[in-house]
């Protein structure tokens, strides 16, 4: 009996003649590659309405990481996952997973991988959790009789175990998306996207998701390609991130190497003098600032750069303001994340 | 998976067609048998609109319509199979977009092609065990009499409906493009009305489109008693390439619009 594309040879590690020159990252090891993105490039409609949704991108995605695909809406992310799954077909360019061309030969890439897209809805809701692990199984190339152990251990570990045998549309939000989640691992799939994970769930629903993931990163070496609005998820889990504006890739480092190397600076100052006259003249200059009453005076807040911050002090000694609070703030990932596409925009 | 899990594991093993066969006809089961309230409405209401049909008809026609009553039940049984068979496959593909499931299927190492097949085989079991249910309450309803060879039956019968199910995957696909039109392709379905009638009038090249020549041969088999193996051989060729053409074609244009749907980026866009 034939069955499923399985890997092939062909899936081995990369050899250099795998990767376009100039694509490899930093914190890529060339020989533990899941996924390789070359010139990739992809444009909707035609003329001056044309959109460049995805335009150039190169990256490789090590095995066994967690990486963050972060962009404003309309950057790109969508088209860019799907483009890579061949959901999307681009324009140019090419994708490799476990070494296998996605668009020559699909049916073995397939067997490596798995997506969740956009949010919960992605398995079948008058189906049982365990029946749905069961079918997606099958779908994704495996016997599901002989990855049983598996299941009974997703649901474990996902807190589905009392929820096996019920169907998936009485279930709250929170678990119908770990459903989603586990029947994505059913088929033992190596690399798994996943959009939008933690959209809609509550603090502790999400909390348990980014654990999950995690330890099925460093227990199980799977390798995620998450996107997400909610920069926390993405500062807590992901090994590296990837952030785009326009289509292209504009940032793509590790969530410490981006935190350290912002020039962005959040501070809050406290003063009697800072009276409405001044801060109206700070509001014109610095874009984003907060304000709220302290004694007589307020309590500004706001991130710049470097020449911004010699241009505050400037101001607030020129206007013979006394400081009688300074406090810095450490940048967050939402505060690089805001520079970087502000840049990238033309916005500073 | 890692080279941890496989350690623990037993090896996972690779799925064949059997398997896939096997989920794809089981989801249809547990759907079927959880879910019946779908299948006995369709079958509520293809009764009463017989029953329009027969109470009606014999109050304005009387006797010209119990004579003819063999031909409109058997009528009436491959129209609702039809009915069955193409909307269950273009509502479905409709369907799986709406669920976010469609791309799972899209992205199997099977390929897109088997699966799509093996739902449309699903659906056409799923439709002949309504369909006969339909048919034995018609014969009771009007005390008729016909001849129910099953092999003959089912075989002319699938075949006939296996060219609406090739209607149906085109129908989809343009679902799959185009979204909204789910509606509108459904008013395709009393087009097989005319289809299945058309061996009451003088077939001629109508006997190429779907249904037409499955139907007169059908109407042969159930109240003229003919079997499969005494049809000539120009019937039978004819019937399966009506049946493997629509089928074709069918999927020739469902792969032509997901593949428009991956370039335009729509696909699984709802």
């Amino acid at each position: 009996m034939e069955s499923a594309g399985s890997p092939s040879a062909d899936a081995a590690p990369l050899t250099g003649g795998d990767v376009a020159a100039g694509t490899e990252t930093a914190t890529t090891n060339r020989h533990d590659v899941a996924v390789s993105v070359t010139g990739l490039s992809k444009r909707f409609g035609d003329g001056p309405t044309a959109v460049t949704a995805v335009d150039d991108v190169s990256f490789e995605i090590e095995t066994g990481s967690i990486v963050g695909l972060l962009g404003p809406n309309g950057a790109g992310k969508t088209t860019l996952i799907k483009s890579i799954l061949g959901m999307v077909l681009p324009d140019a360019g090419t994708v490799r997973i476990r070494g296998i061309d996605v668009y020559d030969r699909p049916r073995e890439a397939y067997a490596y991988v798995d997506a969740m897209l956009e949010g919960a809805r992605n398995d079948y809701w008058r189906l049982t959790v365990r029946e749905n692990l069961r079918y997606f199984a099958t779908i994704s190339g495996v016997d599901p009789d002989s990855v049983r152990d598996r299941h009974d251990r997703l649901l474990t570990q996902l807190g589905l175990e009392a929820k096996a045998d019920v169907p998936v549309r009485e279930l709250s939000r929170g678990m119908k998306q770990k459903v989603s989640l586990a029947s994505v691992l059913a088929g033992g799939a190596e690399v798994v996207f996943l959009d939008e994970p933690t959209l809609g769930l509550d603090i502790e629903s999400s909390r348990t998701l980014q654990r999950e993931l995690r330890r099925l990163v460093e227990e199980e070496n799977l390798t995620v390609i998450l996107s997400s609005h909610d920069m926390d998820v993405v500062e807590t889990v992901c090994d590296r991130v990837l952030i785009m504006s326009d289509g292209a890739i504009i940032a793509d480092d590790t969530v410490a190497a981006l935190l350290d190397g912002t020039d962005r600076h959040r501070v809050q100052i406290a003063s009697r003098d800072l009276d409405a006259a001044i801060v109206s003249r700070l509001e014109d200059r610095f874009a984003g600032i907060r304000v709220e009453p302290y004694d007589r005076g307020n309590v500004i807040e706001l991130t710049t750069d470097s020449d911004g911050f010699y241009e505050l002090f400037d101001t607030l000694r020129a206007a013979g303001v006394t400081l009688e609070r300074v406090r810095t703030i450490e940048p967050d990932l939402e505060d690089v994340f805001v520079d970087l596409t502000a840049v990238d925009r033309g916005e500073r | 998976m890692s080279q941890r899990l496989r350690e623990e594991d037993v090896t996972p093993q690779p799925a064949g067609y059997y398997h896939l066969a096997r989920a794809v006809l089981y989801r249809e089961f547990l759907i079927f048998v959880r879910y019946p309230a779908n299948a006995i409405g369709g079958i509520v209401i293809s009764l009463f609109f017989f029953g329009v049909l027969f109470y009606g008809g014999q109050m304005i026609a009387g006797q010209a319509l119990t004579d003819s009553i063999e031909g409109i039940i058997v009528g009436y049984f491959l129209w609702t199979l039809s009915v069955g068979a193409y909307s269950s496959i273009s509502n479905d593909i409709g369907s799986e977009v709406q669920w976010g499931t469609l791309e799972r299927h899209v992205m199997t190492p099977f390929g897109f092609a088997p699966v799509a097949m093996l739902k449309g085989v699903a659906k056409i079991v799923r439709t002949f065990i309504t369909s006969t249910v339909i048919l034995v309450a018609m014969i009771l309803i009007t005390g008729t009499t016909l001849e129910l060879n099953l092999f003959t039956i089912v075989v002319v019968a699938t075949l006939s409906i296996v060219s609406v199910l090739g209607l149906g995957l085109a129908a989809g696909g343009v679902t799959v493009l185009y979204k909204q039109v789910g509606n509108w392709l459904n008013l395709l379905q009393f087009g097989f009305i005319v289809l299945i009638s058309a061996p009451a009038f003088e077939l001629g090249w109508m006997r190429f489109l779907p249904l037409a020549h499955g139907s007169a041969l059908l109407q042969r088999a159930m109240v003229d008693g003919v079997r499969l193996w005494e049809f000539s051989p120009t019937d039978l060729g004819l019937l399966v390439a009506v049946a493997g053409g629509y089928v074709v074609v069918g999927y020739a244009v469902f792969q032509y619009a997901t593949r428009r749907a991956r370039r335009l980026g729509v696909l699984g866009d709802y």
